[in-house]
């Protein structure tokens, strides 16, 4: 069981994380979902002992990180694929830490055949590419057999089917009854990767559940065509609806269901032409969670990214 | 799998690490060939001008220091060596990938501190030995005087070259912990050794005397001297003051790491 337990972490001026307190359960594939810097690379780093909190503390079956003696058969981590010494080989690399945690030797080489790179293991790692490196990180990360795995982005430099294979491969560790902490920055690849999802934005906790709770609870907009618009919108927006006009006779309702509306334009004794509930997109139910604590946002809407 | 690992293996997880990069091949080769090959040129540089030395010159002849005078530039390779033990890890990022496999900090700061101790004293002593022996042989076919080993304060002197190389090391090791960029430990060792000793040769002289015999390159020299002066420490007291700025650079580095985010 992972817990992060009031979690705040202060670099200078900047509060890149601030009070987090959740738990990650053994079983499911848990994603990690913020927009760019919002915390969730400096959550792992904490995790994993590399940087030290504020406030609060991150445990590991109760323990911190630093108080196992041989974290890599507890936790596995691969936070940065690239953080290697370029001029040592790859069975060298995992070599080393098999040794500083007593893991037996033919393990190093059974990760490097389950990851696919046994074959340019005894090549320097300094020449592997994006996705190279990233199979060897995830060969680290299960060289202790952990019960608990931690992937910071894992899917970047990857290929479609190395992003289906890794997809794939975090169901599998779930499945035999492992803590999958996945982060990503994207809500479509948590929707298809994760089942429980916990939203972050400048590093606060904004809301977790599995893609059908988050979905349900953001609203979306209705669109509503009416004899008379103008009039309709004054009602709504006394219910606190926020009405923006969509053509000549129509709005785009936001904060009031369609049932809502229909209610209030017969009570109005407005003629409804058409009532349509429009369903939110992931990355819609995204954008508004975290439009809020966006850091290096897009905040010229108009501008397809 | 089995129990709990313990300092044996971090330092042999370090080891490993140190005997599979080439740099290390390259780094050793290079203070082999400095000090043994600065013994061979100076030694025949010696023994080709013996005879238009004055006698003065003669009777003042140092057949041990000179042959071993080598390690004065082998010192800036075992200190880059050292250094690069662990500044080359922050270049890399794989500083944050040793400490997740080791978050006992002060336990890798022992495990890479013995790695640097255990090879440069064995492969410097080797190293000294060998310009020592390399030397003497140079001058004796010149008929000049020569010593060997069989005099204790003679193996002594050639001991502790080897054991200021390890210091060295082991200075560069603990700068590289505080400063975390190589060029950066570099250039404050390459100060400490040459710039230092400059400046303070722009003092007082009376100032001078009470100074100049701390420097670690005065205290190598003071190491290796046969004939104490006034104006220097005995071999013994001077070995123990370089290790003890050794220990204290090295510990302040272990503090550093341990207090930073990696
Ligand atoms: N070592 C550091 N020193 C100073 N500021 C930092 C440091 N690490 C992170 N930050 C800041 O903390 C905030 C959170 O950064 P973090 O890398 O954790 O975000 P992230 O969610 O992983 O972002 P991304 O999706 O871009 O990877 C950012 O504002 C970042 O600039
Ligand atoms: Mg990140």
């Amino acid at each position: 069981m992972l817990k992060i337990d009031h979690l705040s972490k202060r670099y200078g001026e900047t509060m890149a994380v601030d009070d987090l307190d959740f738990e990650v359960t053994p079983g499911v594939v848990t994603g990690f979902l913020g927009p760019n810097g919002s915390g969730k690379s400096t959550t792992m780093r904490v995790i994993i002992g590399l940087d030290r909190p504020t406030h609060g503390r991150a445990t590991i079956n109760g323990k911190t990180y630093d108080e196992f003696k041989a974290p890599l058969r507890e936790v596995g981590a691969l936070l940065d694929a690239k953080a290697l010494d370029p001029s040592r080989s790859a069975r060298n690399h995992l070599r080393a830490l098999a040794t500083a945690n007593r893991i037996p030797i033919k393990r190093v080489d059974e990760v490097l055949e389950f990851v696919g790179v046994a074959s340019v293991a005894h090549k320097k790692v300094g020449g592997f590419s994006l996705g190279m490196s990233q199979r060897l990180g995830i060969a680290s990360a299960l060289l202790g057999d952990p019960g608990i795995l931690l992937f910071d982005e894992p899917v970047n430099g990857l290929d479609p089917e190395g992003i289906r294979w890794i997809r794939d491969f975090f169901r599998s560790l779930a499945k035999e009854g492992r803590t999958v902490f996945v982060s990503s920055h994207l809500m479509s690849e948590m929707a298809v990767s994760a089942d429980q999802i916990i939203v972050i934005g400048r590093g606060k906790f904004i809301t977790s559940g599995t893609v059908a709770e988050l979905t349900a609870n953001a609203t979306g907009t209705v669109y509503v065509r009416c004899a008379d618009a103008t009039r309709l919108g004054e009602v709504l927006g006394a219910l606190e609806g926020v009405c923006e006009p969509a053509n000549e006779q129509g709005l785009n309702v936001s904060g009031l269901s369609s049932d809502q509306v229909g209610e209030a334009a017969l009570s109005a004794g407005i003629a409804i032409y058409e009532l349509t509930p429009q369903r939110a997109s992931l990355e819609d139910v995204f954008m508004s969670l975290t439009a809020d604590s966006l850091e290096y946002g897009h905040h010229d809407a108009g501008v397809a990214p | 799998m089995s129990d709990s690992p313990t300092l044996v293996d971090t330092t042999r997880s370090e080891m490993l690490k140190f005997r599979t990069v080439r740099a290390t091949f390259i780094g050793l080769a290079t203070l082999v060939v400095l000090t043994i090959g600065l013994a061979v040129l100076i030694t025949i540089v010696i023994r080709t001008n013996w005879n238009q030395r004055s006698l003065a010159d003669k009777l003042a002849f140092d057949p041990v220091a000179t042959s071993l005078a080598g390690i004065f530039f082998a010192q800036f390779a075992v200190g880059v060596m050292g250094a690069r033990f662990i500044t080359a890890e922050y270049a890399s990022g794989a500083i944050r990938t040793t400490l997740t496999a080791v978050p006992r900090r002060v336990h890798l700061v022992l495990a890479k501190a013995i790695v640097l101790l255990v090879t440069f004293f064995v492969v410097s002593e080797a190293v000294v030995f060998a310009a020592f022996i390399t030397g003497q042989s140079i001058y004796r076919s010149g008929h000049l005087p020569s010593v060997s080993l069989a005099d204790s304060t003679v193996l002594r002197a050639v001991i502790m070259a080897g054991i200021y190389l390890t210091l060295l090391t082991l200075i560069g090791f603990g700068l590289g912990l505080i400063l975390r960029t190589t060029s950066v430990t570099i250039s404050v060792y390459v100060t400490i050794l040459l710039i230092i000793p400059i400046i303070v040769n722009f003092l007082p002289s009376s100032w001078q005397d009470h100074i100049t015999k701390y420097l670690p390159s005065n205290l190598g020299e003071s190491m290796l001297s046969q004939t104490p002066s006034v104006r220097s420490f005995a071999w013994g007291t001077a070995a123990l003051l370089l290790a003890i700025y050794c220990a204290v650079i090295v510990a302040v580095g272990a503090v550093t790491l341990v207090r930073r985010d990696a």
